[in-house]
């Protein structure tokens, strides 16, 4: 379990991160969704010890992480920018990794391989960026991690890659409770796999959520009545964004389905539509609730 | 075994708990029949495992299957009462086309002479049964 306690983060004078408390339970997918510049990788980079936050504590299965070897050994941490040391090949670079991490599992190394089908006698630099993204895969399962925390995981990976590797991580999360927290900028991406979503937006944790629960509380209303309704209709809902299309009034409304139904019936509409939002859309209105809206400019 | 829309809106968990609901009313999986384990479920679909489980948690409080400890998921034996919550669907679904159908000028007469077509052809369908 990967709980954060109000960490504050300060780069220069920029507040990056301002008491973010989150949770992570163990054999979970954590997907970590914001806006550019939200401070995910800064969030990412102090829950796998690799920064200090100003204040605040973050613990894993209750120690704490910076500069702990062994909370280290049981984590891999992919990030945004992938790193090799110049000149390595792939076997190369998996000797350094085995003797770095306790866990290394060499058996699955060359299971893996099967999957990958890269030469490992190839140097790393020689390969496409979408290659070596699969070599940093392969290199990161193969040290049966505890805890794993993708930054942009799946940049530059083919639809096929992207399928085999999110089967992967599924097998493991399965099989030994392994434990993913994932940022993406492709929401489509990672909403099949996540089961709870965070939301970062300058510095601060906005909500944090089951993803299905984060889908049965917001949709999205289609609704026509044939005479002019009274005003009254939208008191008592909880209104994120309202536009008219015609006759037509489509409206995101957070609350349960059976509430939002039942409170617009009493109006008589002609036409009443639900629909639950993608979890896009869903970043798309809360974002927009907290003042990062979507504005069309005329350039 | 079967495939999910990942496109769709529905959510996933409510997507699996609708198809082994609709697998279990139709027998394509049978009473006592194990269900595929969270773990090879969750490989074959490329889901999250914990999705699958709150599925399975949801399909047991319903009463259409039973777990074994150690031995995974059982299908239950339905009782087929009437299902209030399908029954209820059907309703919503009738009363709307009911209404258009009164829009477009038919009259209740001869909606109960419908009625009355559907419900003879009903009870000659069993009696062919029997014989």
């Amino acid at each position: 379990m990967i709980v954060s306690n109000s960490i504050s983060k300060k780069y220069e004078k920029s507040h990056v991160l301002q008491h973010v408390g989150l949770q992570v339970r163990k054999g979970s997918i954590y997907g970590l969704l914001g806006s550019n510049g939200a401070g995910k990788t800064t969030l990412m980079k102090i829950i796998a010890g690799i920064a200090r936050p100003d204040d605040g504590e973050i613990t894993i299965d209750g120690k704490g992480v910076f500069e702990d070897t062994e909370v280290k050994a049981k984590m891999f941490f992919l990030s945004d920018s992938l790193y090799f040391f110049s000149q390595y090949t792939i076997k190369q670079m998996a000797d350094f990794f085995r003797d770095t991490y306790p866990n290394w599992n060499q058996e699955r190394f060359f299971k893996l391989q099967q999957l990958f089908q890269l030469d490992m006698k190839k140097k790393i630099s020689q390969f496409s960026k979408g290659m070596q993204r699969q070599v940093a895969f392969w290199l990161a399962l193969s040290t049966m991690p505890e805890y794993l925390i993708l930054d942009e995981p799946f940049d530059g990976l083919d639809a096929v890659i992207r399928k085999k590797i999110k089967n992967l991580l599924v097998q493991d999360v399965a099989e030994r409770e392994m434990t993913i927290i994932i940022s993406s900028h492709n929401l489509r991406e990672i909403e099949d796999i996540c089961d709870y979503i965070g939301i970062l937006h300058q510095g601060k944790l906005l909500l944090e959520k089951d993803i299905d629960d984060l889908k049965s509380d917001i949709h999205k209303v289609q609704v026509a009545f044939r005479e002019k309704p009274d005003t009254e209709v939208w008191d008592g809902l909880d209104i994120l964004y309202k536009e008219k299309r015609g006759s037509v009034i489509l409206a995101i409304v957070r609350g349960k389905e059976e509430r939002i139904v039942s409170h617009l019936e009493q109006f008589h509409p002609v036409i009443l539509d639900l629909l639950p939002l993608t979890l896009e859309e869903i970043f798309v209105y809360e974002m927009g609730d907290a003042g990062y809206a979507i504005e069309n400019i005329l350039v | 075994m079967f495939d999910l829309d990942v496109r769709s809106r529905k959510p996933i968990y409510e997507q699996l708990v609708d198809k082994l609901k609709e697998m279990i009313i139709n027998d394509v999986l049978q009473v006592d029949e194990k269900l595929p384990s969270v773990r090879v479920l969750a490989q074959q679909l490329t889901i999250n495992p914990n999705t699958i489980q709150k599925a399975y948690r949801e399909l047991e409080t319903q009463g259409y299957i039973y777990s074994v400890k150690g031995k995974g998921s059982f299908v239950n034996q339905l009782v087929k009462t009437e299902n209030s919550e399908e029954l209820q669907k059907v309703k919503a679904q009738l009363e709307k086309l009911i209404a258009e159908a009164m829009f477009f000028g038919m009259t209740k007469d001869e909606l109960q002479a419908l009625i009355n077509e559907i419900e003879d052809q009903g009870k000659r369908g069993d009696r062919d049964d029997r014989q």
